[in-house]
């Protein structure tokens, strides 16, 4: 479960704060996808939630420890160490003096299941991979680390469509399997759409819709691009004041 | 060059071999630029040389210095890390403090141990297995420990700090320890050089920061630190060139007093190769 009561931020040099009381409660192994456009403050929320930011006022609740996967890869994996190296470091919750070798077999095992070739990579570092490939190994990276809170901040807009279908599949189906209570920020409204069990919108440091049970699943792409534009006309209009 | 000078040349490059690894653990594997090298090392041989006129087992002299070295290198992390103190100066500003320190303890520049036996011999093979055996006595448990999931956790707090923390590895307790080693290690070697030469003088750390950065960059030039075993042989392989490099040097006459302008070309030259390097590769 993750709870927040009255989340607000600002930022020096920024007039306006950039979340407003935000108020937002995930159930226990709920999927919500977050959509918003660049500024609504998404990517600010996932900071306050993840602990690099702290908020100016209000409550969160964590039920668990939170893992991420960001937009640059470098920020979430270390290129100069093996593949085998950078996984196996996201499953030590509890470190022991042994080697992390013992991880490779179950961990060779996992990437095979993804069905990309990835496994013949295991010990080389990863800079000998692409940005998508490295990505992949990030998400994975956070799928097995254990931890009960997932975030996920556009972790597949760098990848080809090819890729993003597949990791975006591998993603909701072990974000299922797992029961991981999961927030993912997307620009990609079919993603919005199609994967997830809620969906909320982020404008001008607000949440401006929620939707869940049967509204989200028989929501269509076109009207969610429709309740889109219509914010950012408002936006536009108003200078982008938040007309709520 | 005669055999006596190659091997003398060893034989130092072999202790010098142990500052390197000193600081290799700060630089490579906590990105911290620790310049302790320079308190710790005449540190860890003024405890020495004290304890051994004081009668106290050389081995276990040597010890006493490597624990109270450590204990530098504990501060200098914890100056950084506490005050907030650039991890350069506050190397700098404790190495100054420590020369005072060294003159407190030993309570004159300089102290003689001829009378005393120390654990090297005439033999130079043993005593160059000697410093092997104490020197894979460090080298090999941290070489294992690295393999384990605290040393993988202790490689990542320098190689990325952020994703360090969001593991919720405590960079300060792996940044304390690896100090402490790093510290312990340049003792370890400030130890021995006092017994080796039956003597201890107050300024013998003036430079060996230079002379360890030398051999380090050496022997990464030579077989690159991209994989971990090839990083924790670079030291031991740049200090045996590099000793040598110095001994033709002054084969060849290079006057003793151009020895650090000598040193400092060849840690620039090889940053310079290093980068030039990096810019056709990339």
């Amino acid at each position: 479960m993750l709870q927040l009561n009255n989340v607000s931020k600002s930022f020096s040099g920024i007039f306006e704060p950039v979340l407003k009381e935000i108020n937002l409660s995930v159930a226990e192994g709920e999927f919500c996808t977050v959509i918003g456009a660049n500024g609504s403050g998404k990517s600010t929320l996932m900071k306050i939630i993840s602990g690099e930011h702290l908020a100016d006022s209000g409550k969160i609740k964590k039920n668990g420890d939170v893992t991420q996967v960001v937009q640059d890869v470098n920020k979430g994996t270390i290129p100069s160490m093996t593949m085998l190296e950078n996984i196996a470091l996201s499953r030590m919750k509890t470190p022991r003096f042994s080697f992390y070798k013992r991880h490779k077999n179950e961990i060779v095992d996992k990437i095979r299941s993804l069905n990309i070739g990835l496994e013949k990579f295991i010990d080389q570092p990863l800079s000998v991979l692409s940005g998508g490939q490295r990505q992949t190994i990030a998400t994975l990276m956070a799928l097995n680390s254990g931890r009960k809170i997932l975030l996920l901040d556009e972790h597949t807009s760098a990848l080809d469509p090819k890729m993003q279908k597949m990791l975006m599949e591998y993603t909701a189906r072990s974000i299922r399997e797992l029961g991981l209570t999961t927030l993912m920020i997307t620009h990609n409204m079919e993603e919005a759409v199609k994967y997830g069990d809620r969906l909320i919108m982020m404008h001008n440091g607000r949440i401006v819709f929620d939707l869940k049970g049967s509204k989200k699943s028989q929501l269509k792409i076109q009207s969610l691009l429709e309740m889109f534009h219509k914010f950012e006309d408002q936006n536009l209009l108003y200078g982008g004041k938040n007309v709520h | 060059m005669s055999t006596d000078l190659i091997m003398n040349g060893l034989q130092q490059s072999l202790i010098l071999a142990i500052i390197a690894y000193g600081i290799m653990i700060p630089f490579r594997f906590l990105d911290f630029a620790d310049l302790t090298a320079d308190g710790a090392y005449p540190l860890g041989g003024a405890i020495c040389a004290i304890c051994m006129s004081g009668g106290v087992h050389p081995a276990l002299a040597i010890f006493y210095g490597m624990i109270c070295a450590g204990a530098m290198g504990v501060c200098t992390a914890l100056i950084h890390l506490k005050f907030r103190v650039n991890s350069m100066l506050g190397g700098v500003i404790l190495s100054a403090m420590a020369y005072s320190v060294n003159l407190r303890i030993m309570g004159k520049p300089n102290i003689a141990l001829f009378d005393y036996d120390g654990l090297f011999g005439a033999n130079i093979i043993n005593n160059m297995l000697l410093i092997v055996t104490l020197l894979a006595c460090c080298m090999i448990p941290f070489a294992v420990f690295l393999r384990t999931d605290f040393g993988l956790r202790f490689r990542v707090v320098g190689l990325n700090p952020n994703l360090a923390q969001l593991q919720c590895i405590s960079i300060e307790k792996y940044t304390i320890f690896g100090l402490f080693l790093a510290g312990a290690l340049f003792g370890l070697a400030g130890s021995l050089m006092v017994q080796l030469q039956s003597y201890m003088d107050v300024g013998i750390g003036v430079g060996i920061l230079i002379h360890g950065l030398a051999s380090l960059m050496i022997g990464e030039a030579i077989i690159s630190n991209s994989t971990l075993n090839r990083q924790l042989l670079a030291p031991l392989l740049g200090a045996l060139v590099y000793q040598q490099v110095q001994g033709v040097a002054l084969s060849l006459g290079l006057a003793p007093s151009d020895l650090k302008f000598f040193t400092g070309t060849i840690v620039l030259l090889v940053i310079a190769l290093k980068k030039s390097k990096t810019k056709m590769s990339g």
